[in-house]
């Protein structure tokens, strides 16, 4: 009796205790293993991850599978194969190229043999932009339509466009599933072996964030690792001055290390604008007239054709344009403030100078890193 | 039964122990009696010629006559300042810099965090930019605040404003300015920078006494005049100083000095 007069009191005290112990989960079959981007100094810090797809490793590394898998257009044909690696090249900045042997002059078609309505746009530190994927952003996080958020949103629309891989999302989750080794690492990324398009969705977008370039020549001159020569240190002073080349207002600089702001400008490069797919279709107002996003300038000598129609072969004649070949319009965006003068007017040093800082975004781990490139065999050995 | 009751005795001795144990652990000390104190909630709106800005509409006419319309207004204000009998009582301490982008509708308002003890206030102050102490380049790494940097090259840390618009010069080609403020350099007659000028200023708002009322929140609206940027003293001139001024600390100069009448304050 005494013995249970203290024990039971003592049982009672532990586990009323514990109970209340905000650490203690019940057991769960179902634990990814979050996946932490490391955000490199000077990055900001706020991500652009939708709550309901937390980055995973699991998550991740079904998403390269996918994001490389030609099977995704739901087709196994060899000649029907395509998948966002098609297009999305990891050695030219996740663009077709220029010199892209299926796609000549960078120029990308759809299964269908359609080329797509505006040239590409590359994949790098996509987890930071905020304001909108698309050459006219019309993906943006506060977009009333639901549909039309993310880069999850993204793959839907790259994988059922007609001018790109053509496919049918229930026929797509079909393949998969009777895929060897997918629907378990399905099950491992999501908590079920039942493949669905949202968790391709998912998956794919998960892999696109960890797409992260932060390490050029011109990171590594911040770091104060490795320094800028002349050449380079005068392009630097040119990018970020007005009376200089004036680039830095919209395509960023060491403040802004992302080299571009993600927002939308009149570049000034025509007086007539008919295209409908331009910004202002997102946003019905008149100043957006003409305007497409300030792409990213990392990598940037591996992005041409240039512009949101690939008018521009070469950096050099992006250069040109920007220092003589302006055109003023009512629609031109005011930080275009050398406009009326037809352009920043740089002398053929200058221009050499500036390219070769443009240069020093360049990021050669990126374009090679083993974790975004094409896995050696797919789960079922199929390469 | 006599076994019953002591346990039940015990188990609300535990239950109560628990209680008092957990709810100690989870909310802290009781809290320290504070004293009775209210809140302010600041607005920021712009006006043209006293009427609420139209944007990319060019309907204004400058002092020096420049036709004109404005695209979009982005600054900087920090150092909330309350003063009373010559006492002052900075809000927010380190988080102080509040940036207002018209484009961004949720940056035209500001509340300071910290809880202001109830009376009679004579004046607020503010500064337009940051001053130099603050002014430290890369502490902004997030948008849209991180996009005001203003170049190492000309002194570093952040634009105080970007004022955006176009005007109609005397060719009647309308062109875009970019009246950016921020820090000043000087030059050397090879055009080599030999130093750095602060242009910051402190706002001294007049009529801005106000009362603060335990508990409640006391509203203003801080409006920027922007037609005042242009004039008094400084008849500013876009044909004259042209499109663009980050690297023309005369032009810069002649803007700061125009700045202190820029502002008002309406107490609601
Ligand atoms: C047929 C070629 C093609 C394929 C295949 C393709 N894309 Fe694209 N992608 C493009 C083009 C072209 C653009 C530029 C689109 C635009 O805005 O007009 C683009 C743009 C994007 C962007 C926006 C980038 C930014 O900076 O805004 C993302 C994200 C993207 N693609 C993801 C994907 C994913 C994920 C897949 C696979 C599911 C994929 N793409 C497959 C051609 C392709
Ligand atoms: C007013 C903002 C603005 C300024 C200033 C500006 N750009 Fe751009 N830039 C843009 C926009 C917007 C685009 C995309 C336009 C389009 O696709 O039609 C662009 C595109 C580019 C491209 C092609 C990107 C691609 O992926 O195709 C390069 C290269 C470039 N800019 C370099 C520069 C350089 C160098 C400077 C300074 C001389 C500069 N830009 C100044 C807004 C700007």
């Amino acid at each position: 009796m005494l013995r249970l007069k203290v024990i039971v009191p003592v049982f009672l005290l532990l586990s009323v205790l514990f109970w209340g112990c905000p650490n203690s989960k019940p057991v769960e079959p179902y634990q990814p293993t979050p996946y932490t981007i490391d955000i490199p100094k000077g990055f900001p810090t706020r991500l652009n991850i939708p709550k309901d797809n937390p980055m995973t490793v699991e998550g991740v590394e079904l998403g390269r599978y996918l994001f490389y898998d030609g099977r995704l257009s739901g087709r196994t044909q060899p000649d029907s194969l395509m998948s966002c690696s098609t297009c999305h090249v990891q050695s030219s900045s996740f663009e077709a190229g220029i010199n892209n042997p299926r796609f000549p002059g960078g120029i990308v078609k759809g299964l269908n043999g359609v080329a797509t309505h505006h040239v590409m746009l590359p994949m790098i530190n996509l987890v930071w932009n905020f304001s909108g994927y698309g050459w006219n952003g019309y993906i943006w996080p506060e977009n009333p339509n639901p549909n039309l958020r993310n880069i999850e949103d993204m793959v839907y629309a790259a994988v059922t466009a007609k001018n790109e891989i053509d496919g049918d999302t229930t026929r797509i989750k079909n393949l998969f599933q009777s895929i060897k080794g997918y629907p378990e690492l399905f099950g491992r990324a999501f908590g079920s072996d039942k493949v669905t398009f949202k968790n391709i969705e998912k998956a794919i977008a998960q892999f696109v964030r960890t797409l992260i370039s932060a390490n050029s020549k011109f990171d590594k001159y911040l770091r104060g690792e490795e320094q800028l020569n002349q050449s380079e240190l005068h392009g630097y002073v040119l990018f970020t001055t007005e009376q200089g080349a004036d680039c830095f207002h919209c395509h960023g600089g060491a403040g802004n290390p992302l080299f571009t702001t993600h927002l939308f400008y009149n570049n000034g490069k025509d007086t007539v604008f008919t295209d409908p797919m331009d910004r202002y279709a997102i946003t019905g107002k008149e100043r957006d007239i003409g305007a497409y996003k300030a792409t990213t300038l990392r990598n940037i000598e591996f992005q041409a054709p240039y512009m949101h129609d690939g008018r521009f072969k070469t950096l050099e004649e992006v250069i040109d344009f920007y220092s003589e070949g302006l055109h003023n319009s009512p629609y031109v965006n005011p930080l275009m403030h050398h406009v009326a003068d037809g352009g920043v007017h740089l002398t053929p040093t200058e221009k050499t100078d500036l390219i070769n800082f443009i240069k020093t975004l360049r990021d050669d781990s990126f374009l090679t890193n083993p974790a975004f490139s094409k896995p050696d065999k797919f789960p079922d050995d199929y390469k | 039964m006599k076994f019953y009751k002591y346990l039940s005795i015990q188990l609300l001795v535990i239950l109560t122990a628990v209680v008092v144990f957990q709810s100690g652990c989870c909310t802290g000390k009781p809290p320290e009696p504070v004293p009775p104190a209210g809140y302010l909630y600041l607005s920021f709106q712009h006006v043209v010629d006293g009427n609420p800005i139209v944007f990319d509409t060019m309907i204004y006419q400058n002092e020096a006559g420049n036709p004109y319309l404005v695209s979009e207004i982005q600054y900087f204000v920090s150092d909330f300042t309350l003063w009373k009998n010559g006492q002052a009582l900075l809000l927010d301490k380190d988080e102080d810099i509040h940036y207002v982008d018209t484009d961004i509708p949720k940056s035209l308002y500001y509340s300071p965090s910290d809880n202001i003890y109830e009376g009679d206030y004579d004046s607020l102050t503010f500064v337009f930019g940051i001053t130099e102490e603050k002014n430290r380049s890369f502490m902004f790494v997030n948008p849209p605040e991180s996009y005001m940097f203003w170049p190492e090259h000309l002194g570093g840390g952040y634009h105080y404003m970007k004022l955006n618009g176009k005007w109609r010069d005397t060719n009647e080609v309308v062109q875009p300015f970019n009246f950016h403020l921020g820090i000043g350099q000087t030059y050397d007659a090879q055009g080599n920078i030999t130093g750095f000028v602060q242009n910051y200023f402190t706002v001294h708002l007049p009529a801005s006494s106000f009362k603060i009322v335990n508990g409640l929140t006391t509203k203003a609206v801080i409006t920027m005049h922007v037609d005042e940027w242009f004039k008094d003293p400084n008849t500013f001139d876009f044909n004259y100083w042209g499109g663009h001024i980050m690297e023309n600390q005369q032009a810069m100069r002649a803007a700061i000095e125009n700045g202190h009448n820029v502002f008002s304050i309406k107490f609601e």
